[in-house]
């Protein structure tokens, strides 16, 4: 991604931020409530955080809302008359770390392949993702163990590098090389110690995670072998209290449900966010449930996010590392207890 | 937690991670709670009833429609009834009490969920010298020792069961009470089987444990120890017991979480002083990082009984003989405050000819169900305020429209006493209004005005009123997460009392009992949200006529399968139920889902639990 690298002096980047503002919905990390930082589109430049720990919430919610209409259906004469709802508008994420860039492109493949989804590709084709590496690991990432950080070498419109008193901005796509050249004489050419500097900084992210390893090659071999001993998800699941905060948070999670919501005199199909967790979420019409049972139901989301199936179309598992999964678990089945769990066939508590 | 919007609607829902108690962990209710307020069905106009059906009016035409029968109710020497809501904030409640004593000037003033959590914190104070509740869900995480007195806190409190869970992966001991092997118990390292409606009598054989220890292991000063000693004297104590008291004693800090089970309120009242008495002869009452946490059964449980939303109390959960609070009552409404001894809820439905009812869905949260509706048939004047439409809303003869929490001001306080600022996240829809303004102006047209400004404005009332939440007004708005009211003084020794120690009633072979005090399936915040609903109407649609459910030996016993139905018999009805098989059970235990209460009140006859037998239909 080297090819093409300019920087920019941070005192110039408001005025890329009013610039990028004027054309587009740019969405940014912001302070929120009590010390919390979250993702929300931005009223003014200065709102956007540099220095950040990632967000709890991910910025998936600006491709795939938790609430997400597709189409109104109106009553017209004796029949009805349905219009595709499409958020097409231009937004810029801004300062989305790597393992989220990465989880948006994660997203884009999946809804881009077999058969396409035109709604999610209408909101997440007008997207241009500036991500901004990460120059020491978060408390509880993992990236370095799923290819999604600290820096990326691909998966991001611009990557951005912290370089003290300048941004290096690293164009990844067309769309990043388009942003720099619409922003003219804030960027200039980087120089080779600028990037010398950047690449420094990407092996020292590296060595700070340590021995950080999530093994998950050794539990997809084990999952895709049928090597992992049932009692192993029985014992786990009464550490388990089915909140669904693991697939909310989780930047490759799109399971969804479809529901109709009445409004104004008209209904609104709307996709929502759905939990492979909740019992009924495999519930059946004839009131039978395939996977009734917890146990079940957590196996099913590991057999799905580590199987070989991501790794043959994506090269990667189903998760970027970002440890969200671990913040949010009401019990303690998050994806590296579960993944150590299979790699030594015992699972502890 | 965050209610995200978008044009005026919830539409998702984000976590915080920095809030204290939750720390970015949401249970499902939570991760859905957007979605009853948006998808439900929601009131947006005012209703009054007119030729049997609830037509729009003007708001001015609802509350003069509200005041002109209310009142005549009350100049025919008839009686009228508040009920306020753990559903409500604290401002909502505060202004129910205030329209009761104040504006009605009647005791009839309760919430449906009162007797499950109000009558354990007075069994504490008894022991406690009238400290409420103690501790934190931080505590219970830094305990070396749990001991739960069980009602499924997986299911039921999950931000309680988290901390559990936390506590035993770093090496705490678990001790479960409970007549079912669940989750929890599953995690224990010691679970104490007991029978529903016994759990009582299970602490007091503790106390009996701890007793009868080594004097020198006592505190030796607490005073009503003898007294105490003796009224536990004739209770067995077997190794289980004596191993849980030492684990308890040896911990530097224990935490006991109690979750609502059924019974009449004296039972659950002498349930808390066993627990507390627990915590003091095992040295952790009082103690700083020990914690003693009953577990309310909806949000705002507590700040609803602390605005004194009871038959019995004032605001504060003062006594209603307590002069200096009947005087600051006084001196806030400008006017003295009724001081009779009321109705409690169920009593209430059916009785009073005149009944407001706040944010509460009578037949989904009452023991006696559906027949509550059919009791409110008889009152001569329902007024009902809620932001969705209920059975209890349908039978109501005025329907005042107002928000849902995701569009309301004010506060609510947490099991721990933390008392936290509710923002609005969305626009109430159509004509509906914050429910502390429907309730000031209701009290305004019946003769005592005030002009509020804001709940803010109501919150330092009470502070006036409620010393434990003086400054509270101030704190929680320069605080990010809340504040906690402050605990009364805690200058005296625990005082012990002797245990009442009467088993309640059983003989096997079998016991019949309500599993729960609450279904959070037919509350309009789960059953109006899609994702929600699903487990309960699934559960409805399999079982339409109900279930009963017991183990495998037991089911055996009688010859039936899962599915089969079976005739319950106790000396006061009989019901027929499907069979669930439910391996956790103790053997001959039974139990009916809070859900399906009203098909076996025959069986239990008015109780929470009954000796009964069970038997095969032919």
């Amino acid at each position: 991604m080297a090819n093409g690298a300019r920087t920019i002096a941070k005192r110039n980047v408001a005025h890329w931020l009013a610039a990028l503002m004027r054309r587009a919905e740019v969405i940014a990390p912001v302070a929120a409530h009590g010390g919390d930082v979250a993702f929300a589109p931005i009223a003014s430049p200065e709102q956007v955080l540099f220095e950040f720990g990632n967000t709890l919430h991910p910025p998936k919610q600006f491709v795939l809302p938790q609430t997400d209409p597709l189409a109104v259906i109106r009553r017209n004469g004796n029949g009805v008359e349905i219009e595709p709802v499409h958020d097409d508008r231009p937004r810029v994420i801004f300062n989305v770390r790597s393992c989220d860039a990465r989880s948006l492109a994660f997203l884009y493949r999946m809804h881009a392949s077999d058969l396409p989804d035109g709604s999610y590709l209408a909101r997440a084709g007008n997207v241009t993702l500036v991500s901004l590496a990460c120059t020491v690991p978060c408390e509880l990432g993992f990236c370095t163990c799923c290819d999604a950080g600290p820096f990326l070498k691909e998966g991001t419109d611009l990557q951005l590098t912290d370089l003290g008193e300048h941004l290096l901005a690293e164009p990844g796509s067309d769309k990043g090389f388009a942003l720099l050249s619409e922003a003219g004489d804030l960027f200039r050419p980087a120089r080779p110690e600028e990037t010398g500097l950047r690449i420094e900084l990407e092996e020292r992210a590296k060595r700070l995670f340590g021995e950080e390893t999530c093994h998950f090659a050794s539990a997809m071999r084990r999952i895709s072998t049928g090597r992992v001993a049932e009692k192993l998800w029985e014992a786990m699941s009464d550490w388990c209290v089915e909140c669904g905060g693991c697939n909310f948070v989780c930047p490759t999670c799109y399971c969804f449900s479809i529901k109709d919501m009445r409004q104004d005199g008209s209904w609104v199909r709307c996709r929502t966010w759905d939990s492979c967790q909740y019992q009924a979420f495999t519930l059946e019409a004839s009131g039978h449930n395939p996977r009734e049972r917890r146990a079940d139901r957590i196996k099913r989301r590991f057999f799905h996010k580590v199987s070989a199936q991501y790794y043959l179309r994506d090269g990667t598992v189903g998760c970027v590392g970002c440890g969200r999964c671990v913040r949010v678990c009401l019990g303690t089945t998050d994806m590296p207890a579960v993944v150590a769990a299979i790699r030594e066939g015992a699972w502890n508590g | 937690m965050y209610v995200q919007a978008s044009e005026g609607r919830p539409v998702g829902v984000a976590p915080s991670e920095n809030h204290p108690v939750s720390r970015g962990k949401l249970c499902a209710r939570g991760w859905n709670a957007h979605e009853a307020p948006a998808w439900g069905e929601r009131l947006t106009k005012p209703l009054v009833r007119r030729g049997g059906r609830l037509e729009p009016t003007s708001w001015e035409n609802a509350l003069e429609l509200a005041r002109a029968s209310l009142t005549t109710l009350l100049e025919g020497g008839k009686s009228v009834g508040v009920l306020g809501s753990a559903r409500a904030t604290n401002e909502e409640n505060y202004l129910a009490a205030r329209l009761a004593r104040g504006a009605l000037q009647t005791g009839n003033l309760d919430s449906c969920l009162r007797a499950t959590y109000q009558p354990f914190m007075a069994g504490i104070a008894v022991v406690a010298d009238g400290r409420a509740p103690a501790g934190t869900l931080a505590d219970v995480e830094a305990s070396g020792c749990i001991l739960v007195l069980e009602g499924d806190l997986a299911s039921n409190h999950p931000q309680a069961a988290h901390a559990v869970i936390k506590a035993i992966k770093a090496g705490a001991k678990l001790i479960t009470v409970g007549c079912a092997r669940t989750q929890l118990a599953r995690l224990a390292a010691l679970h104490l089987p007991t029978l529903p409606g016994e759990r009582a009598v299970l602490v007091a054989s503790l106390i009996a444990a701890a007793t009868r220890e080594s004097a020198g292991a006592l505190e030796p000063s607490l005073p009503g120890l003898e007294a105490l000693r003796a009224s536990v004297a004739a209770l067995t104590a077997g190794d289980q017991l004596r191993q849980a008291v030492t684990w308890l004693r040896q911990a530097d800090r224990a935490s006991i979480l109690v979750a609502p089970e059924g019974g009449p309120p004296e039972r659950v009242a002498r349930e808390g002083t066993a627990i507390a008495t627990l915590a003091a002869v095992t040295g952790h009452l009082g103690r700083p990082g020990s914690a003693l946490l009953p577990l309310p059964a909806r949000g705002n449980l507590r700040g609803a009984c602390e605005m004194g939303v009871a038959p019995d109390l004032l605001p504060g959960m003062a006594p209603l003989n307590d002069a200096s609070a009947v005087a600051r009552v006084a001196r806030a409404w400008g006017r003295a405050p009724a001081l009779a001894t009321g109705l409690p809820a169920e009593a209430m439905v059916g009785t009073v000819n005149g009944l407001v009812v706040v944010a509460e869905d009578l037949s989904a949260v009452l023991p006696a169900g559906q027949h509550a509706l059919e009791a409110l048939a008889e009152t001569e004047c329902l007024v009902v305020l809620d932001a969705f439409v209920t059975p209890t809303t349908r039978a109501a003869h005025i329907v005042l429209p107002i928000a849902s929490f995701a569009e309301s001001e004010g506060t609510t306080t947490n099991l721990e006493g933390r008392v936290q600022r509710v923002r609005p996240a969305a626009l109430p829809p159509g004509d509906a209004r914050p429910g502390w303004q429907v309730l000031a102006e209701l009290s305004a047209v019946l003769g005592l005005p005030r002009s509020y400004r804001s709940a803010d404005d109501i919150l330092r009332e009470i502070a006036k009123v409620v010393p434990a939440y003086d400054g509270v007004s101030e704190r929680v708005m320069d605080e990010a997460w809340g504040t906690f009211a402050s605990p009364l003084p805690a200058d005296r020794e625990p005082t012990l009392q002797p245990i009442a120690t009467d088993r309640v009633l059983f003989a096997l072979p079998a016991v019949l009992a309500l599993d729960g005090v609450f279904d959070w399936g037919s509350d309009p915040l789960v059953s109006f949200s899609p994702t929600l609903c699903r487990d309960h109407v699934s559960r409805r649609k399999l079982y339409p006529s109900g279930l009963v459910q017991m183990n495998k030996a037991d089911a055996d016993g009688i010859g039936v399968r899962q599915g089969w139905p079976v005739r319950l018999i106790s000396a006061h009805g009989e019901a027929v139920l499907p069979v669930v098989l439910r391996g956790e059970l103790e053997p001959g235990v039974m139990l009916v889902p809070y859900a399906f209460r009203e098909l076996v009140t025959g069986v239990l006859g008015g109780r929470s639990e009954a000796p009964v037998r069970a038997e095969k239909v032919q």
